[in-house]
């Protein structure tokens, strides 16, 4: 009898024993009406608004204080994960009367790092047909404006191996929070494969000589014309140095205008994002362009995400009219269109008509893809291929086996390394 | 069986220490404690000490919690060796939808909340510091401490649900440390004193 009164006193003890700070703080009793973000120039109400500036997880945690009691404790987290994911000086929150008695708003404020330096590998990527590329970039922010300074070699997104810097300054307030500038400075040295510089042979007049050295001088302004809506405007100078160096350079000068569009729609267990954007290129003599053309491209991204399910479906189409230097013309069968394919075979001086459509599927980091396009230059019959490719892609690394579909022999390119 | 006393004889040694410590408080010598006996315990009041300010007010104001812990420390001699010391927690927040009120927590031994405005919440805090007198003879001098602190942000989750030596522990080792410099301390002195010489008050049960 005696421990039954022992225990029943230290059961009393523990139901009397400190409370939580769920407990103790006089406001759990009061319910979270909205959940406010907000940094330097922008906010977003959670309750009604979706943002791109944090991930999916971090936004859910958010959203799921919507309706339920105050937890005092646990935004000092939230906060500390928003300070963490926005690389943020500071998050701090508070809580606010709301509009209705008895509930209550939170507020978080990002308050951006003064000076902040990131280092980042954007891309690093082996493919075995055309081996490796990279491109790694230096960054220093300090408030609206952020420098970058990175190293590139890539022997996969052209018909031509690249190699040298590139430079970008960026002031993400231009005189409004809805203008951005931005000035890209790059300087390539070239090398070609054997294939190309005999067809540039065979066919000449086509596209440009090719050059051993090309630089590129882009300045642009983006203007956000409505909240899913941006136009960027600006110009694309580049100059190629050709092979024989007496011959000089040759400039292509085009103006350059792209319309992009982004719309994220979810709910509570699934996301849909929809990109769209088309561009315009023209280099004309006016602007003291060697090469006149026109390049037109369009195109259109859809994801959705359940769970561990994502599908993806980007379809890409482009038209050259005139004459375009070897660099902007369009290349399929790298490690973005018709994977598996060798860009070489297909059109080793690229195209300048181009379709192309990807479906992809992810059930977590199993990856299956089916690519379906085709290259071709005015005049030429378009030709059709396929291909197929099975892979593990966790964020932004991936490894995968790509197959071109076709009768006769099967071979298939791996390719593996970090895409963006 | 109680201490024997050794009259109200107050070594040189500890005049002087006396001497060299008393201008650490002189800046809080108008707010020193007022003491009071009620024949168990001390129980101290400082109404011109108000805690509830600066950024722990904007931090409560805001939503959030903030936890103060408190020390009273009894001294047989000018501030150097202590004789007995009482810690307590107050675990405060300010009520959003409420007419200017602050809810205060006392945990142990048994919780305790009420719903104050600023100054009475303060000087319901204070009130709560009591420190047993036991062993303490009525003609000798004393002197009496109080600390309190508000807790780091960092340290919240440990003071907040811990109870028992857990807690104990850590009483021990925030009061060792340095406050840092966005963590604001009071503290406040009082002494010499003598229990025959204070006002005193009925008995509120044992404390301390």
């Amino acid at each position: 009898m005696r421990y039954a009164w022992l225990g029943c006193l230290l059961l009393c003890r523990l139901l009397v024993a400190a409370p939580q700070d769920a407990d103790v703080n006089v406001n759990t009793r009061y319910t979270v009406e909205s959940v406010i973000l907000s940094g330097q120039g922008w906010t977003t109400n959670l309750r009604s608004e979706t943002t791109d500036k944090i991930s999916l997880g971090l936004r859910h945690q958010l959203v799921a204080l919507i309706g339920q009691k105050l937890n005092p404790a646990g935004l000092d987290s939230l906060a500390a994960n928003l300070k963490k994911e926005l690389s943020a000086r500071e998050v701090t929150h508070r809580v606010v009367r709301g509009q209705n008695p008895e509930e209550v708003r939170v507020e978080f404020e990002v308050k951006p790092a003064k000076v902040s330096a990131d280092l980042n590998l954007d891309q690093f990527v082996y493919d075995s047909k055309q081996g490796w590329s990279g491109s790694g970039a230096a960054g220093l922010t300090a408030g609206q404006h952020s420098f970058s300074l990175g190293l590139v070699s890539d022997g996969d997104w052209l018909d031509e191996r690249y190699a040298g810097f590139r430079a970008r300054y960026e002031d993400k307030r231009l005189l409004s929070d809805r203008i951005s500038f931005r000035f890209q400075v790059e300087s390539y040295h070239d090398q070609w494969n054997s294939s190309t510089l005999a067809e540039l042979a065979a066919r000449p007049g086509l596209t440009s000589e090719a050059y051993r050295a090309r630089q590129n001088f882009q300045p642009s302004v983006t203007i956000a014309l409505a909240k899913p809506l941006t136009l960027e405007v600006g110009t694309r100078m580049e100059r190629f140095e050709n092979e024989d160096p007496a011959a000089g350079t040759v400039a292509s000068d085009a103006l350059i205008t792209t319309l992009r569009f982004h719309r994220r729609l979810e709910d509570s267990d699934s996301q849909q994002d929809l990109d769209a954007d088309c561009s315009l290129h023209a280099a004309t003599r006016a602007l003291g362009s060697d090469f006149v053309y026109s390049m037109r491209t369009a195109g259109v991204r859809y994801q959705f995400h359940r769970g561990k399910h994502v599908v993806t479906d980007n379809a890409w189409t482009g038209m050259i009219l005139g004459r375009a230097p070897l660099s902007d013309r369009f290349v399929m069968g790298n490690t973005y269109y018709l994977r598996g394919w060798n860009k070489y075979e297909l059109d080793p001086l690229g195209g300048n008509r181009a379709v192309h459509n990807s479906v992809e599927y992810r059930y977590g980091p199993l990856q299956v893809f089916y690519d379906a396009g085709a290259i071709w230059d005015a005049g030429q019959q378009a030709t059709p291929r396929q291909s197929l490719g099975v892979g593990l892609r966790e964020s932004a690394f991936s490894l995968a086996v790509a197959f071109p579909v076709r009768s006769g022999h099967i071979e298939p390119i791996l390719m593996m390394g970090i895409l963006p | 069986m109680s201490e024997p006393s050794r009259g109200s004889q107050i070594s040189r040694r500890s005049w002087l220490l006396a001497g060299l410590v008393a201008p650490l408080f002189r800046a809080r010598a108008a707010d020193s404690l007022a003491v009071t006996f009620d024949g168990d315990n001390l129980h101290i009041a400082s109404p011109g000490l108000h805690f509830l300010i600066g950024k722990p007010l904007q931090r409560l104001t805001g939503g959030g919690t903030v936890v103060y812990l408190g020390r009273l420390t009894l001294f047989r001699d000018p501030f150097v060796t202590p004789f007995r010391r009482t810690d307590a927690r107050f675990v405060v927040s300010y009520d959003i939808w409420g007419e200017d009120k602050f809810s205060v927590t006392v945990p142990e031994p048994i919780p305790r909340t009420v719903l104050l405005p600023a100054s009475a919440a303060e000087a319901w805090c204070i009130e709560n510091l009591a420190i047993n007198a036991s062993g303490l003879p009525p003609d000798r001098p004393f002197w009496l401490l109080l600390d309190l602190r508000t807790v780091p942000r960092k340290d919240l989750s440990q003071v907040l649900g811990d109870s028992g030596i857990s807690i104990k522990n850590f009483f021990i080792e925030f009061f060792s440390r340095q406050p840092g410099t966005d963590d604001p301390q009071w503290t406040r002195p009082a002494g010499p004193l003598r229990l025959a010489d204070l006002v005193r008050t009925p008995g509120r049960g044992k404390i301390g």
